[in-house]
């Protein structure tokens, strides 16, 4: 029985394929960042744009390469927690600082 | 064979391990730390009133590093991969590889530092300066730090056996490695390309690029 479980939490997890495959996807994000970077473009369309794709390779290398989407929940939140914390503050700074509407 | 860190092989009150659950605890007060400077730097953004501001960055040069520690992540999890299917060699190999694009990383980043210095941006020039090389000299002891424990991890490995307790040992670096990459594709997107989109220079490169 404890095989059996063994063997089917090494099917849920990624393999090397997968990894690489994965490891593919965030330099292709990178390189759509960096080719945004050089478009002139309305800026605040650009800027979401950038914003996002920094978001999905943020949400990438956690699930996968750190394991969180595999792993117990608890350790999620200790996680995102802190998280939330941390981006409310930033945007209730940039807020307060009116930086968002410079 | 496949060891598995997710099954805690000493019993514990939460049936978690607790050294994984101790780094997950850390990561967290870490997201705080960068959070906090992350957010000095874009709160005093646009506010400095001499010297170099964003218009001193060099994106070509800094998304070759950001590439760099982007592929030493795909090697730590490659390394994790190879340990949990009991293959030592496999690890040593990636765990080279994650120790040495994370060294070449640190290399890029005191190049860019010596460069704005010759520039004249130094953390002692304005609010951009100050805030940019604290926040990014943090994330470069980050990195210094974890190179250091890949090394230990390399050659305490000689002495390993394949099973679950070693694999949570690069499992848990694994998790320091990671944090420390997601931590740069913030700075890289919020603080690189979004802070200096706005510039007008942008699509130049910098004098220093240019050898002047």
């Amino acid at each position: 029985m404890a095989t059996e479980h063994i063997e089917a939490h090494e099917e849920s997890h990624p393999g090397p394929r997968q990894y690489v495959i994965i490891g593919i996807i965030l330099v292709v994000i990178t390189g759509i960042e960096v080719g945004l970077f050089y478009i002139e473009a309305n800026a605040a369309l650009i800027v979401w744009l950038l914003i996002l794709s920094s978001l999905a390779k943020f949400l990438i290398v956690v699930g996968f390469f750190m394991h969180l989407k595999f792993d117990d929940r608890r350790f999620a939140l200790l996680f995102f927690f802190p998280l939330l914390i941390m981006v409310s503050l930033v945007v209730v700074l940039m807020a307060l600082f009116s930086t968002l509407t410079r | 064979m496949y060891f598995d860190t997710t099954v805690d092989p000493h019993r514990t009150s939460t049936g978690l391990n607790n050294r994984k659950m101790l780094m997950w605890a850390f990561l967290g007060s870490d997201v705080l730390f960068f959070g906090t400077l992350i957010a000095t730097h874009l709160v005093y953004r646009g506010q400095s009133l001499v010297g170099h501001q964003e218009d001193i960055f060099s994106i070509p040069i800094t998304s070759i590093s950001t590439f760099v520690l982007l592929m030493s992540s795909l090697a730590m999890v490659l390394a994790l991969s190879g340990i949990q299917r009991g293959n030592l060699q496999t690890m040593r190999l990636w765990i080279a590889v994650t120790a040495i694009f994370g060294a070449i990383f640190v290399g890029f980043q005191m190049f860019e530092f010596h460069e704005f210095v010759q520039e004249g941006l130094t953390p002692r020039t304005n609010l951009f300066g100050s805030t940019f090389f604290t926040m990014t000299g943090f994330h470069g002891a980050h990195v210094t730090i974890g190179v250091i424990w890949l090394w230990s991890l390399f050659f305490a490995s000689f002495k390993w056996k394949a099973g679950t307790e070693t694999a949570l040992h690069v499992e848990i670096a694994g998790l320091y490695w990671h944090f420390v990459d997601i931590v740069w594709v913030v700075i890289f997107g919020i603080v690189y390309l979004v802070g200096a989109y706005g510039a007008e220079d942008r699509l130049l490169p910098p004098v220093s690029a240019l050898g002047g």
